[in-house]
């Protein structure tokens, strides 16, 4: 309970600070926001009465706090660009990237698991071999590039699905896929590497000697075993999604909130994008705090003190 | 019945009598290496017999655990296997059961327990959950009936509060705490046979005795057989009705334990005791044995301690002793002396 705790103050530590960080970032980037809203036509006077009407001529922690104050009252402002509701984006975008994150998600362990433990109860075979290659393959392949190939092959191509677009179940696959792949081949050799270790363990032996089944053995002793560190690490599987996400979403053109801050930087739209990145930040960081209770969770020997 | 193939054919010193439980016979096991295949275990043959302490006395690989494994078939094949010989028990060869035969004597009527306590339960489980599990593995069992038997068994090994310990894991418990979660296990069936691998070896030595007076407690309230494997010769002492002598992989004695302390033939066994300190030869040296034990791929042709012995002939160079069988004991020396 206490480490849990410590985590949780640790937690609310880097948010205060990222909330920070972001805020400054996007003011030092460069450009205005005023350029996002006012027409290319508009004078010097009308810009920078609309800097003034914003507060951007304030010093920029008085914006700070400014801002932050709105933020815990829930009041979240409006986009610059198309003056729609943050709220609204938040829910429409959100749910959107909530389908395709939870899909990748599911498939990081839904595939990379049973992967992992075919490569290890079958060390060594052709199995073994060509699920370490995939692995390989997965983790070196950039996901952009990932992208366009399956676009190329599966779209373009083949004409199985669609390139891109939202929201139907055919739409999902190559995104979720491609959002999903270095994860996959992660997973695949970490289950592989702590089912052999703990395969190794003094305690199988015991189990065997107590006449178990070897699917018992293997499918919940060792398994159960190998989960700590896989579990402990899901966590930071959803920050890789969170991060890769930005890329995908915009490849796709899935209307995520990935693709949606993507935009907001690009028009520097300062509401919208410190918004949804303290939001993807604030994911991570959950996230994070999460494995780490998990951890203790699927460790009994760190469940007590 | 031929020499090579016999083993001393002894009743358990308690009196009990009948045929061996089990009887190991020219048993071969051997590890596959890069450099070609090497018995690690070489022509061993013994009985266990009904309601006795049978000990494996030897130093560390001389493949007493080897022996035992090899009986649970819990070998780690690959690389090691066994090349040949016979593990007869209650009319199969053990050795050419399937796999899913040997889980039915696993535990129901062989078990076994393992040295080290600290690595050999599986930590991310409950004594309970385990206990179990093994439980409903072998009998038609409702969970209330597993923990019932499950804590009556803790009881009896002398676990504390066993009703608590019962959902405990393993790290909250100290050493011979889990070394008697160990053993109940291994008794939770009423098995006929007790392997016991160094079960005291990681323990400190007050737990150490009264882990022997368990074993030795639930073997004769049980009627039950032991294997005891050990490099002790204080725990023989304590506990066997016989004891079976290992060196380099083979047996080179076997007598009862009273016999092998006061009467010892080998001069290998003659070399542990004398290596052994002893209250009433005061201030006599300790004696150790000279030399080391040849590594499995370099066997010489002859005796296998024949470097190492002091009373060694032509003979035991250049020929290999077959196990002689005389009475209750066996014997595997050209040369044997007196003690």
């Amino acid at each position: 309970m206490k480490r849990i705790a410590a985590r949780s103050i640790y937690t609310l530590i880097v948010l205060l600070l990222s909330s920070i960080a972001v805020f400054y970032a996007i003011r030092l980037s460069g450009g205005d926001a005023v350029s996002a809203r006012l027409p290319a036509s508009a004078s010097f006077e009308e810009r920078e009465e609309f800097r003034e009407l914003l507060g951007l001529n304030d010093p920029v922690h008085e914006q700070y706090f400014r801002y932050m104050g709105r933020l815990l009252t829930f009041d979240l402002g409006k986009s610059l660009t198309n003056n729609a509701d943050i709220f609204d984006m938040l829910t429409h975008h959100g749910k959107n990237s909530l389908i395709l994150g939870a899909a990748a998600f599911g498939l990081v362990f839904a595939i990379g698991v049973p992967l992992g433990i075919l490569a290890a109860v079958r060390r060594n075979s052709w199995a073994d071999g060509s699920v370490m290659t995939f692995s390989v393959a997965g983790m070196a392949v950039p996901n952009f590039w990932l992208a366009l190939l399956s676009v190329w092959l599966f779209a373009s191509t083949l004409g199985w699905l669609p390139s891109a677009g939202c929201c139907s179940t055919k739409q999902l696959i190559l995104p979720a896929v491609v959002l999903a792949m270095e994860g996959i081949a992660l997973t695949v050799r970490m289950t592989r590497s702590a089912m052999l270790e703990n395969l190794g363990q003094d305690f199988v032996r015991t189990l065997r000697a107590g006449g178990l089944s070897e699917a018992s053995i293997v499918g919940k002793h060792v398994l159960r075993n190998a989960m700590v560190p896989i579990i402990s690490l899901a966590g930071l599987r959803i920050g890789q999604i969170v991060g890769y996400a930005l890329v995908v979403e915009t490849i796709f053109g899935w209307p995520g909130l990935g693709q949606v801050l993507v935009n907001a930087v690009l028009r520097r739209d300062y509401p919208v994008a410190q918004f949804f990145s303290l939001v993807l930040i604030t994911i991570v960081v959950l996230s994070n705090w999460l494995a780490d209770v998990g951890y203790t969770v699927a460790n009994p020997r760190l469940r007590k003190t | 019945m031929s020499p090579e193939t016999a083993a001393p054919a002894t009743n358990g010193a308690n009196g009990a009598s009948g045929a061996p439980v089990l009887s190991v016979r020219n048993l071969h096991t051997a590890v596959a290496t890069p450099d070609g295949s090497f018995d690690v275990v070489h022509d061993v043959s013994f009985d266990i017999n009904p309601n006795e302490v049978l000990c494996l006395v030897g130093e560390s690989g001389c493949g007493k655990t080897i022996t035992a494994l090899s009986i649970m078939r819990l070998l780690p094949t690959p690389p090691v296997r066994i090349t040949s010989g016979e593990i007869v028990f209650d009319g199969n060869d053990l050795t050419h059961l399937a796999e899913r035969q040997v889980r039915d004597v696993r535990s129901e009527r062989i078990s076994m327990i393992f040295q080290d306590p600290l690595t050999s339960l599986d930590p991310v489980f409950t004594v309970g959950q385990v206990m179990t599990e093994v439980i409903r593995t072998h009998r038609d069992a409702t969970k209330a009936e597993a923990r019932e038997m499950s804590v009556d068994i803790l009881r009896a090994v002398g676990l504390p509060a066993p009703e608590e310990r019962f959902d405990s894991y393993p790290h909250e418990l100290s050493g011979g705490m889990r070394q008697r979660v160990m053993i109940a296990t291994a008794l939770v069936l009423d098995p006929e046979i007790l392997i016991a691998d160094e079960p005291t070896t990681a323990l400190d030595v007050t737990v150490q005795a009264q882990i022997l007076e368990r074993l030795r407690a639930e073997q004769q309230d049980r009627n039950m057989s032991m294997l005891l494997i050990t490099h002790d010769l204080a725990v023989v002492a304590s506990i066997a009705d016989r004891v079976a002598v290992m060196y380099a992989g083979e047996i080179v004695e076997e007598a009862p334990v009273d016999e092998l302390f006061s009467d010892p033939r080998h001069p290998y066994t003659q070399g542990l005791l004398r290596a052994l300190p002893h209250v009433s030869r005061k201030r006599r040296d300790l004696v150790p044995i000279a030399g080391l034990v040849p590594p499995a791929q370099m066997m010489p042709p002859g005796c296998r301690f024949a470097p190492r012995c002091p009373h060694a002939l032509e003979q035991c160079w250049d020929e290999h002793p077959s196990y002689e069988v005389n009475g209750s004991v066996g014997l595997r020396c050209f040369n044997p002396q007196p003690f």
